[in-house]
């Protein structure tokens, strides 16, 4: 595997590639027995994470992801107007591409939905199951001094994932550096990476 | 970002060569080629703490953020040492951690001493990383040697080591990511071998770090039941032993370190994942059930994402 290749996988895995790198990637699953096997397998964690067994993840990512880039105008005979709008269709096209290919958190999060921080949450007076603060978007809040609970936007279970993880940096980061200054070749330097030190 | 770019990693990276994944795979068995002298130095690196005192004022910067200065000292003293990090910018924490038995080698630190492990037919972390050694720069004064050490897989971060020549001591430390990217470095501005510790900056609060080590019970927050993790990249090694329902465990290649948190969670949740990142510090909070029962599950440590992500699938109950 080139150095090259393996940056635009790393890149897929992480969520980060551009379109140039999905197609690199893209060619060498087609080339590559062994790339292919080890995309499958990621893509079987992946399908997994959306509860929906393993099973249907015998389908070939990749040939679906070709035809999507396949589909798009050749920039050499398209016109002035097309040419205009080539980015957003380029854009487009990538985001959809990332979105079969790669994760697609959105996606796993609005299946098998059930809204942990509904209507219950607030009215119950209870702490939100995951301990997610009121800044997102999708924990309820009281309507003046009425009785309903009022849904504020269905924000994207993303940004709340997204809160989650920040959350959970500031809590579990100290704990962390106390094994990471013991055992990595650093000294205590990991706990410059705590945002703040508790005693 | 832009700024801690490097172009001297740029090049690193480039010149490796092409068959970079599969030398575990051809050299089965066997170790693939290891460079002796870097294998030297690693092994001197996490001697040299054991054998000198030092004082020095160190940076510390992630991309996106202010830079960071603390004091760093270390004191060997008979058969234990001191260690004292004082941050000079910012929340002006200082953690302390005394009487250390220099015997007291952790499991991360023993998977960098090597030298035991090629004498044994073992390849020890020459299966995870490739290593070279160039020419260093200067670094707080000092003479370096530059050890780059690029993964062998995608499972952890490339780093860029710099050594004091005549101690091994560690002075500059880069962590890299995809892309020659720098995610973070610290590095000494300054240093002196002595045993006189520096006073007189303001400190706030004091933290005394706490010493989880193999076979040492602590009291940890714990699940109602056991748990495992299926699936850890390879070389990584519990740096403790918690209880099987602990919530937390962190593991080590010796390098990079990573730690998993459970929480039960007392209704189901949507699936789903987040991930922040900060220098080379990652988190992953994923929500799932493992089981009948809905969790979420942390990764913090300095790894991928993808690494997080994977290690996270993989927890499940024990039964």
């Amino acid at each position: 595997m080139s150095e090259r290749l393996r940056e635009s996988l790393s890149a897929m895995l992480d969520d980060e590639a551009n379109e140039l790198e999905i197609q690199r990637v893209i060619k060498a699953l087609d080339q590559d027995p062994e790339l292919r096997e080890t995309w499958r397998r990621y893509q079987a964690i992946r399908t997994a994470v959306t509860d929906h067994g393993v099973s249907h993840l015998q389908l070939d990512i990749s040939s679906r992801v070709r035809e999507a880039l396949d589909s798009q105008e050749s920039p050499a005979v398209a016109s002035l107007g097309q040419r205009l709008r080539k980015p957003f269709a380029s854009f487009a096209v990538a985001a959809s591409v990332a979105a079969t290919v790669v994760i697609g958190g959105q996606q796993l999060a609005t299946l098998d939905a059930e809204d942990p921080y509904g209507v219950e949450t607030a009215s119950s007076g209870g702490v939100s199951p995951v301990g997610l603060i009121n800044s997102v978007g999708a924990v309820p809040v009281r309507a003046s001094f009425g009785t309903q609970p009022v849904p504020v936007t269905q924000a994207s279970a993303r940004n709340a994932y997204e809160e989650l993880a920040r959350q959970r940096m500031q809590l579990y980061l100290q704990e962390h550096a106390e094994h990471a200054a013991l055992n990595s070749p650093d000294g205590l330097i990991p706990f410059a990476r705590v945002p703040e030190i508790q005693e | 970002m832009a700024g801690l770019r490097s172009k001297s990693w740029k090049n690193f990276v480039f010149a490796l060569p092409a068959a970079f994944l599969l030398p575990a795979l051809v050299f089965a068995g066997d170790c693939p080629e290891v460079d002796l002298e870097a294998i030297k130095w690693l092994d001197r690196m996490t001697r040299s703490v054991d054998e000198v005192s030092y004082h020095g004022v160190v940076t510390f910067q992630r991309d996106g953020q202010d830079m960071q200065v603390m004091q760093v000292s270390r004191v060997v003293d008979g058969d234990t040492s001191f260690e004292r990090l004082t941050q000079l910018t910012g929340q002006g924490a200082e953690i302390l951690r005394a009487s250390h038995p220099l015997q007291c080698v952790h499991p991360g630190h023993k998977l960098l001493r090597m030298g035991q492990d090629l004498q044994d037919g073992e390849c020890g972390l020459s299966r995870l990383y490739r290593f070279r050694v160039t020419e260093g720069e200067r670094v707080a004064g000092r003479k370096a040697v530059r050890l780059e050490v690029a993964p062998r897989d995608l499972y952890r971060y490339g780093y860029i080591l710099e050594l004091d020549r005549r101690t091994g001591l560690l002075l500059k430390s880069v962590t890299v990511g995809r892309g020659s990217r720098m995610l973070e470095k610290f590095q000494f501005a300054d240093i002196a071998y002595n045993s006189r510790l520096p006073e007189g900056a303001e400190i706030n609060l004091v933290h005394e770090a706490e010493h989880p080590a193999p076979g040492e019970a602590r009291e940890e927050r714990s699940l109602p039941q056991a748990w495992q993790v299926g699936w850890l990249p390879r070389g990584f090694t519990a740096t403790d032993t918690p209880l099987p329902n602990a919530a937390r465990r962190t593991f080590t290649d010796g390098l990079a370190v990573f730690s998993i948190f459970i929480e039960e969670l007392d209704r189901s949740i949507r699936p789903g994942e987040g991930v922040v990142r900060s220098g080379s510090t990652t988190s992953y909070t994923r929500g799932m059930n493992v089981g009948d029962e809905p969790v979420l599950v942390t990764v913090v440590g300095e790894i991928p994402v993808n690494t997080a992500r994977m290690v996270a699938d993989s927890v499940a109950w024990t039964h």
